[in-house]
């Protein structure tokens, strides 16, 4: 590899580490827009593992039963994936996902510059 | 590709002849040619193993559930007893009383797990193993195993009859219940008397339409001779010109085209 390579190569690879972190900065401003516009009603203290059973779906509120129900039917999946199914903006469904996260009910996993949310059933209990 | 569907026959009571339903609807689709597996997923009253003469399972629905085997090893294989081009499959709930104790006991967690492993029906039956229909004969009510069922289907069929309590009942499930979930939902009205002529059936459905605000799926009349029968007669299978079988024709007609 050539020198000039090697400088046009560690430019690129700052670039993308800021791009990721300015990712995941949106993902948590996202949250923390949808968390004050339920006015945190919805919200309750960080779960370390919330069984996401199905009593628990019918006592959520409307627009996070959709996304978590979207997430059971897929099994794994991105915002972007979600957004697909319940016909909302990616930017609100990941604010839900992320919510529910919070919530213990769901996982996020990251692989690559894609997040990926799911019910760890087998981990839970 | 066309993909399967998963139905769950539900009642809020008791006695409202999900059983008969299950059973007769899924033999129907067998014998138009589908390949159809019926679970019993009513584990406080399991009935299925009794009408169908199970002489043995090694393995049951229930140990599906408790991740102890695969689904493989819990269908049995009835389509002997459908004679036409489709498949039955069936997957029993264990009816000794210890497994029914221990059902009842499962915990939230359980449960959780319960629905994953129910959700992946659809990947291991509906697409890898091309089921046509996944029919989940429920128990009534708010149940645990119930909702799970309800959750997983595409498609919930709820049999209830005049009874008031019932009409309450099945009215509150559907706003508190199926449309939280988004379900698409159909009633059958089970045990009606009196619906011989063309106009009385009309103003029923009307009526129907109108108390429920889902669609109607069928109305079954009341025979004396279904229940004379005792469970111990598929109808769908063995008396092809019954009029409860044509009723029955007509629902899977509806049915596939949903």
């Amino acid at each position: 590899m050539s020198r000039q390579e090697v400088l046009g190569k560690k430019p690129l690879m700052v670039l993308e580490k800021i791009k990721e972190n300015l990712e995941r900065l949106n993902e948590k401003m996202e949250v923390m827009i949808e968390l004050q516009k339920h006015g945190k009603k919805d919200m309750q203290p960080p779960l370390a593992d919330a069984p996401l059973d199905v009593m628990t779906l019918l006592s959520m509120p409307d627009h996070l039963r959709k996304t978590a129900m979207t997430v059971c039917r897929l099994g794994r999946a991105t915002a972007d994936e979600t957004a697909q199914q319940t016909h909302r903006a990616r930017a609100v469904e990941s604010a839900y996902l992320n919510q529910l996260v919070l919530m213990g009910h769901m996982k996020k996993e990251r692989k690559g510059r894609k997040a990926y949310f799911f019910v760890d059933r087998e981990s839970q209990g | 590709m066309r993909l399967g569907k998963i139905v769950a026959v539900h009642s809020y009571k008791g006695g409202t002849g999900k059983t008969l339903l299950s059973l007769n609807l899924a033999a129907t689709f067998a014998k138009h040619g589908k390949k159809v597996c019926l679970f019993d997923l009513d584990f406080r009253a399991p009935s299925l193993a009794t009408i169908l003469k199970l002489e043995k399972a090694e393995h049951w629905l229930n140990d599906y559930l408790n991740g102890t085997c695969e689904i493989d090893k819990v269908l049995v294989d009835l389509s002997d007893r459908v004679h036409d081009s489709g498949k039955l499959f069936v997957g029993f709930a264990n009816p000794a009383t210890e497994a029914i104790r221990g059902m009842s006991a499962k915990d939230r967690k359980w449960e959780m797990r319960a629905l994953g492993r129910l959700l992946a029906l659809r990947n291991a039956l509906l697409n890898d193993r091309s089921f046509d229909y996944l029919i989940f004969d429920t128990s009534p009510g708010l149940q645990y195993s119930s909702i799970n069922a309800i959750v997983s289907a595409d498609l919930v069929i709820v049999a209830t009859t005049f009874d008031r309590s019932d009409v309450d009942g099945t009215k509150r499930m559907i706003r508190e219940l199926y449309d939280l979930f988004e379900k698409k939902t159909e009633i059958v009205l089970n045990k009606v008397l009196d619906i011989s002529s063309r106009s009385g059936k009309e103003e029923l459905q009307a009526k129907m339409k109108d108390v429920y605000q889902v669609p109607l799926l069928g109305v079954i009349p009341c025979f004396c001779d279904v229940l004379r029968a005792e469970g111990n007669v598929i109808f769908a299978e063995e008396k092809p010109d019954h009029l409860f079988v044509k009723i029955l024709e007509e629902m899977a007609n509806e049915i596939d085209h949903l």
